[in-house]
């Protein structure tokens, strides 16, 4: 027992502090309901990343859909057009937003009833950061 | 002062009043359009026929009767076109709030005719008010409208199912006459539509 309690105060200690010393940080973080007549569903948010490297995302993933992908909208010559995001670098100390109307999160065919989205940011195949959300209309 | 004397003093003040109000309504311009372009003859929309959300057969009269705000956009578009139906959405609401009249009606035409049917183009132009209208059907015959007004789109990267369509960002107002009357461009923002419509629209 003497052997846990440090064990366990340091995990504590571990998980106050993660958010504080995690190298990419997610704020501002927005998961729409998905459109009715639609099996799709937009999310915006602010990723900081706060270490003295960059970090890439390759890939995002939910369990709640079945796919996500990141996408950039633009308006070129009076044309909509949506790009795909291959990887997404986030630079050293840097933030990159993700807003209406610009690079944004494209949630496809949603997995069931749910209020909550998980969503897992990839660098590779290691999870570098994990975001949970109540879904806004 | 006697009677007559006092008549002609009311006519003279009444006539240096008119004629002060006179000058101030000539001096000042009438109101134009910040952000839209007003064609100064309304362009003719040509014929097709398509499905409407009821799925009902519609033509180019389908215009007629209203004052439409029409964006050619799909519902598995994420982003810009929901951005675009909402800011259109808030300016109804704005212009009615103002007690404007009669208010606009929004028209979405799909440009992915593949997956956009009636019955869930219904469900989607209702999420942004209530009596908005979805357009869908064949190709060629959206073609032809899509061609007729000026509009591109095109299918870009992808597969059979996970694509994207790129599609001209403008929203057109067609008249009740069901012809072409202005024509908004990018970026679209609420207060360019509630400060340029009723001028629009009082020039039919």
């Amino acid at each position: 027992m003497k052997r846990i309690i440090p064990v366990l105060i340091l995990a504590l200690l571990g998980c106050a502090c993660s958010q504080e010393s995690a190298p990419l940080v997610a704020s501002d973080v927005v998961v729409s309901k998905p459109m009715p007549g639609t099996s799709m569903a937009a999310g915006y948010l602010t990723l900081s990343n706060n270490a003295s490297q960059p970090i890439i995302i390759t890939h995002v993933a939910s369990p709640q859909f079945e796919s996500v992908e990141m996408h950039e909208s633009v308006i070129e010559d009076g044309m909509a057009r949506m790009y795909p995001l291959g990887e997404l670098m986030v630079l050293a100390k840097s933030s990159v937003v993700f807003q209406p109307g610009g690079k944004h999160l494209m949630l496809l065919r949603p997995v069931g009833e749910f209020d909550t989205v998980s969503l897992d940011f990839y660098a590779g195949k290691a999870v570098v950061l994990t975001v949970n959300v109540v879904l806004s209309d | 002062m006697g009677p007559r004397k006092l008549f002609i003093a009311a006519v003279a003040v009444t006539a240096i009043a008119f004629g002060t109000w006179l000058s101030f309504k000539l001096a000042s311009p009438p109101p134009v359009p910040q952000v839209a372009t007003v064609f100064p003859v309304a362009g003719e929309v040509p014929e097709f026929s398509l499905l409407d959300h009821n799925g009902d057969p519609v033509g180019r009269d389908v215009f007629q009767g209203h004052w439409n705000l029409v964006f050619f956009g799909f519902t598995n578009c994420p982003d810009i076109c929901p951005l675009t139906l909402q800011v259109l959405s808030s300016a109804k609401n704005e212009l009615a709030a103002d007690g404007f009249t009669p208010l606009p009606r929004i028209v979405l035409v799909s440009v992915d005719p593949e997956r956009d049917t009636p019955e869930n183009l219904a469900q989607y132009v209702a999420y942004f008010g209530d009596d908005n209208v979805g357009i869908t059907g064949d190709l060629t015959e959206l073609l032809k409208l899509t061609k007729g007004l000026g509009i591109y789109f095109e299918k870009t990267a992808g597969d059979a199912e996970n694509y994207s369509v790129a599609h001209s960002a403008v929203v057109l107002v067609i008249n009740p006459d069901g012809q072409l009357k202005a024509l908004f461009g990018t970026p679209h923002e609420a207060g360019n539509f509630v400060h340029d419509l009723p001028i629009i629209m009082s020039q039919q």
